[in-house]
């Protein structure tokens, strides 16, 4: 019965001559093709995302009702908590999953030639999704929110001579108010959905078109001792499989901690005691305030700032200087360089949360 | 109170019974279920010739006697413990019951054990129908403890009309098979063994996916289709179980499973929706696997699949656990003893007598903070801790000591449409001795101290 739907459905569809490319196609299996799956994983993430927004696109009302909007998802209708905690949950494993796939393919050294674009590609997928997860932080609108991003635009607002009126314009107008929640839901909604599917096509063609890479462990054996498995079906299944799990992971987060909904944002309250941003900008956070604290007043802003963009750079900029075949030390040093970000980016991270504490 | 309370912090005393009890469910109900399987597969092996299965159904009973005697035992012992620990008033009430049910349990246990110790060692030394027979005979034991156990745990949902009856009359006993053969005792027996079959299939994955002889490359093949399809009637049957024993629920209960449907709002007890909703996912999700990645990908079954599959079994079952223990609420034996041990029918006498008058642990000082600890442990901690899980610290938010005393008088005076009512018991005790609960859980509120409410002539007033 299955093999006779399937049939009726390849035939409909015209499915047989993609069937027999992704059948040709294969995939290198080795000791760390588990890092293979991190991609798949935060694809998945990204698509139950679109989902679940679209859902909660149905009833939140951005502008001065935002927050009540929220509450009335959160508390009033049938599974609308369930909703909203999976839009945020997989929205943290979809960023937590794009490093460990960042990762993965620097220390794969997947950047190198013919994969720079890929690279690129995937960089700029990963500063948009932080521009997701900052824009989506604010549309509740509650006291969290309001005040995570009201420090999180003195970011912007440190720029020397544009700072302000770029913070401004982001703001629209001088407080963090209705008409940032309208500005901001533009943009989660609207603005970086359009620019984020195009280059997530890009980014997965060129996935397809260059195949996936292998450590450099791999790469140097024969190819003849180099095993692999066929893309259609058994890496489809397992990819699959991962899915399945991580969607398993995301239903037992927002059963066992649904996202709850702070009190209403209040621009004449204090901000809340110990008050920081998420865990992907923590580090930033935290070395900031590091750099404020070494170097007070202007310049420990000023030198935070250069440092991230120069690390920045150097990490955009790797295809162009770690080059197969131009020596061992080069590659060697690249190696280095991606441990030492691992270990700040994790290092400041924990210190943050500790000292939150 | 008529034992004194083991106070667990962190988790609680409920969670030490939790953690102990999905352990040794997970095991036991392998178990019960593995003990049908292995025969099955025996017998199978005989009748078709499969002569190449048997190394692997071997190796399969070496697994399955080391972690059922060794863990399934242990860990059953373990929620003795806990639950003497934790629930001993109810504890006692079963005892009192079903002690001889638990004896004869006792006896298919030994059967059990001795059988599995008799059929690992005996492979290829007896004659095989022998081997065979001793194969079925522990099916037969362990499924009777099953059948035991399984009038005693669905007594505690469902004691059935004619047991309440004869509740507190001293004679309960005499009502023994009525409280056995209760309202849900089939449904939940139909259930649980399915359940237990289920289990056998996923963990005789967990062997077969560690076949990686080439020369048994075909035998797991079939080993592994052979226990995907062993799997499938259960998983048909299993919703269909459910609703059947949903049906015998009663209907207060069950609406305990709609509280999460709309809300997650804190104190309004939405998690048994949240934990059934991961029941459902989790076991969709191994009917998925097992069809997509067992039945049809049989050849590329590997170690982790299995292990993932065991994994989602193990939270399909801690769920289910969870979620079926909480439906009790807010008894610990329904309509009988509520969850913090204090009997229905005690209710009047614990207001018109003070609770820590019938109380063999009184504090020994009449302070009103040490009186309102003792309410505390008495009364709230079978399910709530200070600072950990459903912690009052959070519960409180910053309730002052009006908002407090409010919400103690509405549990001490329930009313039908509290939403409390349905899976709090009521708060018992004298003026004074709720009065010193109250006083006891502001220190946990982090509402700032108000002055007005902290006079002194007042606070005595109310402990005289």
């Amino acid at each position: 019965m299955a093999i006779k739907l399937d049939k009726y459905v390849i035939d409909r569809l015209g499915l047989a001559e993609i069937i027999a490319v992704a059948k040709k196609k294969t995939v290198p299996q080795h000791k760390q093709s588990f890092w293979y799956y991190w991609g798949g994983i935060s694809l998945f993430c990204f698509l139950v995302q679109i989902v679940t927004g679209v859902l909660l696109l149905l009833y939140y009302r951005p502008g001065p009702e935002a927050y009540e909007s929220v509450r009335q998802i959160t508390y009033e209708m049938h599974f609308g908590w369930l909703v909203r905690s999976v839009h945020n949950w997989s929205a943290d494993l979809f960023l937590l999953s794009v490093f460990v796939h960042m990762f993965s393919v620097f220390f794969m050294k997947a950047y190198r030639a013919p994969r720079e674009f890929g690279w690129w590609s995937g960089m700029a997928l990963l500063v948009l999704g932080l521009v997701f997860g900052f824009s989506g932080y604010l549309l509740p609108m509650d006291d969290l929110a309001y005040f995570a991003t009201k420090v999180g635009l003195e970011i912007p607002n440190s720029i020397p001579v544009v700072g302000p009126s770029i913070a401004n314009l982001i703001r629209g107008g001088i407080e963090v108010g209705q008409f940032t929640v309208q500005r901001f839901f533009a943009l989660h909604a609207v603005i970086l959905p359009l620019i984020f599917l195009p280059l997530l096509g890009l980014h997965l063609w060129l996935v397809q078109k260059h195949g996936m890479a292998v450590p450099v462990s791999e790469d140097e054996k024969p190819v003849a001792a180099r095993k692999t498995i066929p893309f259609f079906p058994n890496f489809i299944a397992k990819d699959l499989a991962m899915w399945l799990i991580t969607m398993n992971v995301i239903a037992l987060l927002a059963a066992v901690f649904p996202w709850q909904l702070g009190e209403p944002a209040d621009s004449l309250k204090p901000a809340p005691v110990g008050i920081h941003p998420e865990w992907y900008f923590m580090s930033q956070f935290q070395t900031l305030k590091i750099m404020g604290r070494l170097f007070p007043g202007y310049a420990g802003e000023a030198i935070g700032m250069t440092l991230f963009t120069v690390g920045l750079l150097l990490w955009f900029l790797i295809p162009f200087y770690d080059i197969k075949g131009k020596g061992a030390l080069r590659a060697r040093n690249a190696t280095y360089f991606g441990l030492m970000v691992v270990a700040i980016l994790i290092g400041t991270t924990m210190w943050g949360y500790l000292a939150k504490n | 109170m008529n034992y004194p309370v083991w106070e667990v912090p962190v988790i609680g005393g409920a969670w030490v019974i939790g953690i102990v009890s999905i352990f040794h469910v997970l095991i036991a109900w392998f178990a019960v279920g593995g003990g049908i399987y292995l025969p099955v597969a025996e017998a199978k092996l005989y009748r078709e010739g499969k002569e190449e299965w048997l190394p692997v159904l071997m190796k399969h009973s070496r697994f399955f006697l080391v972690l059922t005697s060794v863990l399934g035992a242990t860990s059953g012992v373990g929620i003795w413990f806990a639950i003497g620990l934790v629930q001993p008033e109810a504890t006692s009430t079963l005892i009192h019951n079903f002690v001889f049910g638990w004896a004869i349990e006792w006896v298919f246990f030994i059967i059990e054990l001795s059988a599995a110790a008799v059929y690992y060692y005996t492979w290829n030394r007896i004659p095989r129908k022998l081997h065979l027979k001793v194969g079925y005979l522990y099916a037969v034991a362990s499924f009777l403890t099953l059948v035991i156990i399984n009038g005693i745990l669905s007594f505690m949902l469902t004691p059935g009309q004619t047991w309440l009856h004869a509740a507190g009359s001293g004679h309960e006993a005499t009502w023994f098979w009525w409280a056995f053969f209760n309202p849900t005792y089939f449904p939940s027996l139909v259930m649980r063994l399915l359940a237990c079959l289920s289990l056998a299939g996923i963990y005789a994955l967990v062997t077969y996916s560690r076949v990686e002889d080439e020369a048994l490359a075909r035998t797991k093949v079939a080993m592994v289709r052979w226990s995907a399809r062993w799997m499938l009637p259960m998983f048909v049957l299993l919703p269909l179980v459910l609703v059947w024993f949903l049906a015998m629920v009663p209907a207060e209960n069950r609406g305990l499973l709609q509280l999460g449907m709309t809300t997650i709002g804190s104190g309004a007890f939405t998690q048994v929706t949240r934990v059934a909703m991961l029941t459902i996912i989790t076991s969709m999700t191994i009917v998925g696997v097992v069809y997509f990645f067992v039945y049809r990908s049989p050849r590329d079954f590997s170690m982790s699949h299995a292990v993932a599959v065991l994994g989602l079994a193990a939270v399909a079952t801690a769920s289910t656990e969870y979620a079926r223990e909480t439906l009790r609420k807010p008894y610990v034996i329904g309509a009988h003893m509520y969850s913090n041990g204090v009997r229905k029918t005690q209710v009047a006498g614990y207001n018109a007598d003070g609770y820590l008058t019938h109380s063999t642990w009184k504090p020994p000082v009449n302070d009103e903070l040490v009186v309102g600890k003792a309410m505390f442990r008495g009364q709230c901690m079978s399910c709530h801790t200070e600072s950990g899980y459903r912690s009052m610290r959070r519960l409180l938010q910053a309730r002052d000591q009006k908002g407090i005393d409010r919400l103690l008088d509405s549990l001490h005076h329930p009313t039908s449409d509290s939403m409390y009512v349905k899976y709090m018991p009521p708060l018992v005790g004298k003026p004074d001795e709720i009065a010193a609960l109250g006083r006891f859980l502001s220190t946990l509120s982090a509402a700032p101290p108000a002055p007005a409410l902290t006079s002194q002539p007042k606070q005595q007033a109310r402990l005289r």
